[in-house]
């Protein structure tokens, strides 16, 4: 690849290469450092009073006996000028509310923070949280989201004339949208929790000798929430640090803002010493239950011979109370109205989105964003459709994915795939799932009396939000030229700062990859600190399977830039013209010798003496950015196919067998790529069968802890069998597409399908996930 | 999620315990392995004044087979139990009980005694030991006496225990070799509470339990009756009809998956 | 407070504690032997597990009171520990681990796996997991890494 690659006998660490992760060692002895884990003397603990209340006013607070000093309100924030989180947006008719730190009159969700008590150990100030008083007049709550948007529903904000965040409409051809034969089906992906096994954790002091506030939080956007603390609380750039150490899973949760991580900080400023508060899995459970839930009512148009024409649907994503910071509430109802057509061709599009205010946690972009509920909707619908044509669904897909000749393909929507064989991954992963195989088997039954069914679900990704996309949502947080700073050390070794955040994905081994590959030095010498706003350069952060694009590509661009500068010493050193010289093997090799790196950065460091006179002062140490040009994003995409047992007298489901056909663009470590897809796999399986947030009618959370919100475990999903495809991106750095979120997206829509496949006969089609036992009898006894 | 305050009291004797039972200010709980009163306390779902801690108590952890009967203390854990600990068929039916309950980490400290006198409706032994039929020992402030499991367990989280009492261990009877037992749990997840249970144990008679209910597990009279009379299977329908004949209070989903266990318990039973 | 007296990862100890704290936030608060995790403090995610006399259990459901007398190993208490040191080289090889949250809890458990049922083919081991929640991995490495491990000291 580029001009370094990797010396002659060197084992290769560069991109492709299965390289065991650096990071391991730390998590395997115990030794990570989350920050529950750090330690500053004199912390005292927080624990948070919180609402009852799905909905109510007039909220009067009484602080517990014994709590003076150690009890805070809004007010008190009020008083001390701390500003709400604003989240605005700039489509048209968006209508905005504030999100409050600590809830102001009115109480919006069960779990939403009212005051924060301080004490010792965490215990006790649980303890003062039982002695708080809080009073209100309870009002009426919204709860679902189709009730939500009649007429006559409550309002969750009192200045809005209903509870619509924004309507939008993504027509195109609309008036040609109709064909032969349309099926109409409606479905529902119910709310959940992100669950990251550690939750969500605050730890602020003010440093006297930093002279500035410094935030340790389990984030994925240390730079974001940097911004959040100064708009809030009206501190100067300069007097903020956030620090995101080891980081235990974030899945979207993490990237943005909660309330805690701006009033932690005040309190902590408010009573000069160390706070800390670490959620506890009750909090995440009633307080993060706030990812998916979407409704769709589809209508899929097709000729009599399969091809497809238009696509109608009338789309309710429930937004919960606020919008957060810095993605906004409506991140998941335009996308989802915007690409529902996945990666099918359509003449005809008539889509309508709406964002729906409800008194539940406000929602967050959870891994797929939008797509596990669009891909549900759309793949079951054309199952559907392949039942009404008495087509294999595999075929019909087949039929209409958009083909590789036609790439770049742009959408009815305006959106461009960038590269790809869509039904290539198709056609493999039916191969591999052997659909002929489970025809046969189905007609002979099985002995225990259950039903097989085979499904599958195929996606299309945008990875790597680009620029405009999210300027045109006009976010908080836009994305620009991603940067790395790259510094070669004295012994010749290299520390690569990044913005992005490691919570998992193995950026720590994958990014030092990019610089092997680079300039072929062993992976032990490079070194990628991240996750520190002191030491790295700025970023929105580790979201929208964006890093290995983004930083891997400014990692590549930086280090193409100090190749240069390492060159021209060497070039100097090897007393020959710098056109004479490549980088192999961590060396700069000239016409009749070579020069390592770790001389060339002594001379630089410790004998500027033998420097040519014009050496470029910028030396060896450079910070250089990329973003894709032109400003678009790679497009990921897969087919999943799996094959599943309904037992019809208990409704339960068994995953037998599952596939995956995928293309991430070119591999950066395959053993890192399988484990990012397993892993998002299971939590796919999760929403497909198990994870469910629910609440009674009065909007009181009723999973609040793990014995009523049942996760997927290690029983649930027999080892999948991975397929890759390989189609670089033409608009990244070595053709790489993000890809930590795929795996999450199609399970709902695949094991659905499989599902339906198995109850064919007697009719029934499950339309709501989780698939639960309960739901699976439902659909049987009633056509039974 | 911490737990609120509590006093703790090491106990070495049984009668040490019992009286401390009597002489607590406020609610006293006896705390055997701790691993389904832990949670509900950091829950602060139960908020004891007092833990009495039963673990340096003699006597209490013993299995013992003396005739047609089986002696488990009370702070025999399940780990014990699925390790094999209890002979003969009523060990391994015990054993097939035990390995289902909860996971190994909580099986080596959770407590048969614990688990019956906490009384969760959706936990094995409650069931399990009500198929088994035989007696629980107690001891209180007039020394010890027996209570049959029959009844033994009134509704969720109750039991025929006094305030001042204390679960000591259990007398099970010891099967025959001839005897066929079948113990079915239905749920979603190794090791989850149940969402359905059927039990079924013949020995000298046939006993069918329908467990993991919304109050206490009970025997269902019509399914021991087609066992009595020789019937070596259940169908679904009719466990149906068996099990809402005794008007347990279920909807239909929840009638199904019991009558699906209790058909598939006694499947097992006859495997 | 309740006097306590234990050995930990072959340590005495000594602490007046309170009833309430948990073995787990004993360990980690008093001890700083912070490799033990909180992951649900209900008992269900595994990521406390610790040895107590050889025997894995769940530190945030046992009350530090209840360790008095006994021998606790955390994560950090097995470097000399062989079934412990092929089981990380394993978790290591098969990518059994991406956050890291629930490692410490996930190799105490892989350990009583290993050295209690040598024979434990994939099922067992599956079955045997259900008591330890990752979010990241899919398990497949870390059923992948504990199999290698069982055929290792089979040989």
């Amino acid at each position: 690849m580029a001009d370094g690659g990797t010396g002659p006998g060197s084992d290769r660490q560069g991109i492709g290469e299965r390289v065991l992760r650096k990071e391991d060692k730390r998590f395997l002895d115990g030794a990570g450092r989350y920050v529950s884990d750090i330690y500053l003397p004199r912390t005292l603990e927080a624990a948070i009073v919180r609402s009852p209340v799905a909905h109510a006013e007039n909220l009067k607070i009484s602080p517990p006996a014994g709590a003076e000093g150690r009890f805070f309100t809004a007010e008190d924030m009020a008083a001390d000028g701390v500003q709400p989180i604003h989240v605005v947006s700039k489509f048209p008719g968006h209508k905005g509310s504030d999100y409050p730190h600590l809830a102001t009159g009115k109480l919006r969700f069960v779990g939403e923070s009212v005051a924060v008590c301080l004490a010792d150990t965490r215990a006790a100030a649980e303890d003062l949280v039982a002695g708080a008083e809080i009073d209100f007049n309870a009002l009426p709550p919204v709860v679902d989201m189709l009730a939500a948007v009649e007429p006559s529903a409550a309002r969750v904000h009192d200045d809005w004339d209903d509870n619509v965040i924004l309507d939008s409409r993504f027509d195109a051809n609309a008036e040609n949208v109709s064909a032969p034969v349309s099926v109409t089906r409606t479905f529902r992906m119910n709310r959940q929790a992100v669950n990251p096994l550690e939750g969500a954790a605050v730890l602020a002091e003010w440093d006297a000798r930093e002279d500035r506030l410094v935030v340790y939080s389990a984030s994925q956007i240390p730079h974001i929430l940097k911004n959040a603390l100064c708009e809030c609380l009206g501190l100067r750039q300069n007097q903020v640090r956030v620090v995101a150490p080891d980081v235990g899973g974030g899945f979207g949760y993490k990237c943005v803002l909660l309330p805690e991580e701006i009033y932690i900080p005040w309190v902590a400023m408010q009573v000069k010493r160390p706070v800390r508060w670490i959620q506890d899995r009750r909090e995440h459970l009633v307080t993060a239950a706030n990812a998916r839930e979407h409704h769709y009512s589809v209508t899929l148009h097709a000729q009599p011979d399969g091809t497809f024409v238009g696509l109608e649907a009338d789309i309710i994503v429930d937004s919960g109370a606020y919008s957060v910071y810095p993605h906004s509430n409506i991140l998941e109802s335009t996308m989802a109205g915007r690409t529902l057509h996945g990666p099918y061709t359509f003449s005809a599009y008539k889509v309508r989105s709406r964002a729906v205010a409800t008194n539940k946690p406000p929602i967050v972009p959870y891994r797929g964003v939008a797509r596990p509920g669009i891909c549900f909707a759309l793949e079951l619908a054309i199952d559907a459709m392949a039942r009404e044509l008495g087509r294999e669904p595999y075929d019909l897909r087949m039929q209409n994915l958009v083909p590789p000749e036609k790439m770049p393909y742009t959408t009815i929507t305006g959106g461009e795939f960038d590269s790809g064989d869509y039904p290539e991954a198709l056609r493999r992963s039916a191969d591999l799932i052997d659909v002929a195989a489970v025809r046969a088997r189905q007609l002979e039954g099985e002995a225990d009396g259950r039903l097989i069914g085979v499904g599958f679900g195929c996606y299309i990704e945008m990875t790597a939000l680009q620029t405009s996309a999210a300027a045109r949502a006009g976010l908080a947080a836009i994305p620009g030229y991603e940067q790395a700073h790259v510094r070669l050390t004295p012994d010749g070794g290299l520390e690569i700062g990044v913005g992005v955040q490691n919570h998992g994905q193995g950026m720590e081994t994958t990014l030092a990859q990019v610089a092997c590959e680079k300039f072929g030095l062993d992976i032990d010498m490079v070194s990628v600190r991240h996750g520190d706003t002191a030491t790295s350069p700025y970023s929105t952060g580790t979201y929208a399977s964006r890093s290995m694009v983004m930083a891997g590509g400014a990692i590549a661009r930086t280090c193409d830039v100090l190749g240069e500068n390492i060159r021209r010493i060497g070039a100097h050193l090897l007393q020959c013209g710098f056109d004479e010289t490549t980088i192999s093997g961590a060396r700069v090799v000239g016409p009749s010798g070579d020069v390592s790196f770790a001389e060339v950065a002594r001379v630089w460091h410790r004998n500027p003496e033998d420097l040519p006179a014009d050496v470029d002062p910028a030396g060896v140490e450079v910070t250089s950015g990329f973003r894709p040009s032109p400003d678009k994003s790679p497009f990921s995409y897969a087919t999943h196919a799996a094959i599943v047992a309904v037992d019809p007298e208990l409704g339960h489901v068994e995953i037998l067998d599952y596939v995956i056909s995928e293309d991430c663009g070119t591999i950066v470590n395959p053993m890192i790529v399988d484990g990012q897809i397993l892993g998002g796999a299971l939590q796919g399986v999760g929403t497909a069968l198990f994870e469910e947030s629910c609440f009674d009618a009065e909007g009181q959370p009723l999973s609040s802890t793990f014995a009523d919100y049942t996760m997927p475990g290690s029983t649930h999903l027999p080892n999948i069998r991975l397929d890759h495809l390989v189609n670089p991106s033409p608009l990244t750095e070595f053709g790489v597409k993000g890809l930590g979120e795929g795996g999450a997206i199609p399970p709902p829509a695949t094991i659905a399908n499989a599902v339906n496949d198995a109850l064919r006969e007697y009719g029934a089609e499950v339309s709501e996930t989780p698939i639960t036992p309960r739901r699976v009898r439902a659909c049987v006894v009633a056509k039974s | 999620m911490k737990s609120a305050k509590f006093d703790h009291q090491r106990m070495v004797t049984l009668e040490e315990a019992v009286a401390a039972l009597g002489s607590a200010d406020g609610e006293a709980r006896i705390m055997g392995g701790g691993q389904s009163l832990g949670p509900m306390m950091n829950l602060r779902l139960a908020q004891p004044d007092l833990l009495i801690d039963l673990s340096r108590v003699g006597g209490l952890d013993g299995i013992e087979v003396a005739g047609d009967t089986i002696r488990i203390g009370a702070r025999v854990t399940h780990a014990r139990i699925e390790d094999g600990a209890v002979p003969g068929v009523t060990g391994a039916y015990m054993q097939f009980v035990a390995s289902g309950i909860s996971y190994r980490s909580v099986r080596n400290r959770g407590t048969i005694g614990g688990s019956v006198a906490h009384a969760d409706p959706s936990a094995d032994w409650p069931s399990a030991l009500l198929a088994l039929g035989g007696d629980v020992v107690i001891a209180g402030q007039d020394g010890e006496r027996r209570m049959p499991l029959d009844g033994f367990q009134i509704g969720p989280f109750a039991t025929g225990l006094g305030f001042e009492e204390i679960l000591t261990g259990f007398e099970l009877p010891t099967l025959g070799e001839g005897a066929k037992c079948g113990y079915y749990k239905v749920n979603r997840k190794p090791g989850e509470f149940a969402d359905a249970i059927g039990a079924v144990v013949i020995g000298s008679a046939p006993r069918v339990v329908c467990g993991a209910t919304e109050a206490a597990p009970f025997r269902v009279a019509a399914a021991e009756e087609r066992l009595a009379a020789g019937v070596a299977e259940i169908s679904v329908a009719d466990a149906r009809d068996m099990i809402a004949a005794q008007d347990p209070g279920f909807d239909d989903y929840d009638l199904q998956i019991h009558a699906v266990a209790l058909s598939r318990a006694v499947g097992r039973a006859f495997a | 407070m309740t006097e306590l007296t234990l050995k930990i990862n072959g340590e005495d100890v000594t602490a007046d504690v309170e009833p309430r704290l948990s073995l787990a936030d004993f360990v980690r608060d008093h001890r700083r032997l912070t490799g033990t995790h909180l992951g649900c403090e209900h008992g269900v995610c595994g990521a406390c597990t610790v040895l107590m006399n050889g025997e894995p259990v769940r530190s945030c459901i046992t009350f530090a009171v209840a360790a008095d007398g006994t021998e606790i190993t955390t994560i950090e208490g097995f470097d000399d520990d062989d079934p412990m040191t092929m089981l990380r080289q394993a978790f290591h090889e098969n990518h059994a681990l991406q956050c890291g949250y629930c490692t410490p809890g996930m190799l105490v458990a892989a350990r009583d796996i290993v050295t209690r049922l040598p024979d434990a083919d994939e099922d067992r081991v599956r079955l045997e997991l259900a008591g330890n929640l990752c979010r990241c991995t899919g398990y497949v490495g870390i059923v992948n890494a504990i199999l290698s491990v069982i055929e290792k000291r089979q040989a």
